[in-house]
Formats: structure tokens, C-alpha cells, sequence
């Protein structure tokens, strides 16, 4: 039975239902679903420390957001370690990580977003010719809607109007963030 | 209507479920009234490649409404 799940083909099935339920909070992917699916043959009380080893490996290799040095030293160790992984499973592993890393970074990034998110933005410039609220004419106003929203729920339409004295302040706001922003990302 | 915009540039850390999460953000935080003078608070956050299209967005947005 040992060798059912040294047996590396189901291994990357094991990763993806694994990341599946631990990072995309897919519903439904029960132990029960993935031995009967992937290693049909291994009994429930040899595959449930198994799949959480690899669980655990997983969600390590995630938290650290692991780079390559890091994954191939953790990885080793591992291979080292008195009931860990054989160095076939360890390149399985390897291999899972490289391709899915970004993806499961964002999942993470979206589960520690606890305000809106914004998920779109349009725009257009009208020609504003005569107001109820005033007698201007020929006043430009940008109208923007943005579209917000937290995640699984609705989104939210936000309907904004500025005049050009309103769109130059956000925009020196915004010109004050960049500049922010340029100073965090300068190398230490 | 805007009233007005507050902003904030943000590094998330860590979280309980990822320990090296090291991600910056932009918060915004905008005042809005509606026509009937009612007043709320809107917030949302934006990577800063998004951040980076809004801003993008915002001086296309300058640069037409000056000529209209």
C-alpha cells in the first residue's frame, strides 16, 4: 500500500484538490473525494496522514511564499526527514508550486482583503450645456463610474461626477500616491 | 458628487492564512452626496498595478476635459 502512495501520478491531482479547498475555497472537496478520485486502492486510515502531510507541506510552502532556493531547500529537508517524502514526490511538489504559485498567491491576497476591491472603472467627458442647479453653460464634466465589491459578494456601482477643478485635485492626490509608492519600492 | 478623497498606501505583512504576504495596496476612501445632499463614506483598496490604471485612467480624463 506504501507504494500506492509513493506512486507520483496522482500526486499532482492530490496538490490541485488540495489547493482547490485549502487557497480557492472550492467547496466539496472532502478526503473521501480525493482517495476514491486519486488512490482508490489506499485505505482511508493510510491516506488521511498521507494527504495531511501534503496538506501541511503545502500550506508551509504557501504561507512562506516560498522562492525557488527556499522551495528546493525545504523540499530536501523534507526528503530527509523520518516519515517525510520521497525525492520523486518532492520534484512533484517542486514542479505543482512553480506552476501555480502566482495563482495561489492571489487567492491568499484576496482572502486577506476584508474592505471592497475595486473590479472596474468607466468613464466619459460630457459637454455639460445648461444645469437645474445652475445657469453654466459649455461646462465640461468627466462622469465615472466605479464599480467595488468584496469578495463573493455583489458589486457595488459608484456614479461620480467632477468638473475639471475637482478632477485636477483628485489628480494631484493621485500624483501624491505614485510618489508614495515610488518611495516604498526603492531598494533599502 | 465627490466631496472628498482620502487615500492611504498600505504593505499587508502577514495574515493567518499566509505568513509572508508582503503585498503593498492603495486604500481609498471617498466622501460622496448624492442630489439629496446625503452624505456617505466609500472605501476600497486597489493593487497598486490597478492603482496605476486609475491613475493612468484619471489623466486621460485631464487631459480631454481640458479641451471639451
Amino acid at each position: 500500500m506504501a507504494g500506492e502512495l509513493e506512486s507520483c501520478k496522482p500526486l499532482s491531482g492530490l496538490l490541485s484538490g488540495l489547493a482547490q479547498d485549502a487557497f480557492y475555497g472550492h467547496p466539496g472537496i472532502t478526503e473521501e473525494l480525493l482517495r476514491s478520485q486519486l488512490y482508490p486502492d489506499v485505505p482511508i486510515e493510510e491516506f488521511r496522514p498521507f494527504q495531511a502531510k501534503m496538506r501541511g507541506i503545502l500550506k508551509s510552502i504557501a504561507s512562506a511564499d516560498m522562492d525557488f532556493n527556499q522551495l528546493e531547500a525545504f523540499l530536501t529537508a523534507q526528503t530527509k526527514k523520518q516519515g517525510g517524502i520521497t525525492s520523486d514526490q518532492a520534484a512533484v511538489i517542486s514542479k505543482f508550486w512553480k506552476s501555480h504559485k502566482t495563482k495561489i498567491r492571489e487567492s491568499l491576497m484576496n482572502q486577506s482583503r476584508w474592505d471592497s476591491g475595486l473590479r472596474g472603472l468607466s468613464w466619459r467627458v460630457d459637454g455639460k450645456s445648461q444645469s437645474r442647479h445652475s445657469a453654466e453653460i459649455h461646462t465640461p464634466v468627466a462622469i465615472m463610474e466605479l464599480e467595488i465589491g468584496k469578495s463573493g459578494q455583489e458589486s457595488e456601482f459608484l456614479c461620480l461626477e467632477f468638473d475639471e477643478i475637482k478632477v485636477n485635485q483628485v489628480l494631484k492626490k493621485l500624483s501624491e500616491v505614485e510618489e508614495s509608492i515610488s518611495t516604498l519600492m526603492q531598494p533599502v | 458628487m465627490l466631496i472628498d478623497f482620502q487615500w492611504k498606501l498600505g504593505m499587508a505583512v502577514s495574515s493567518d492564512s499566509c505568513r509572508s504576504l508582503k503585498y503593498p495596496y492603495v486604500a481609498v476612501m471617498l466622501k460622496v452626496a448624492d442630489h439629496s445632499g446625503q452624505v456617505k463614506n466609500k472605501s476600497f483598496e486597489m493593487t497598486i498595478p490597478q492603482f496605476q490604471n486609475f491613475y493612468r485612467q484619471f489623466k486621460e480624463i485631464a487631459a480631454i476635459i481640458e479641451t471639451v
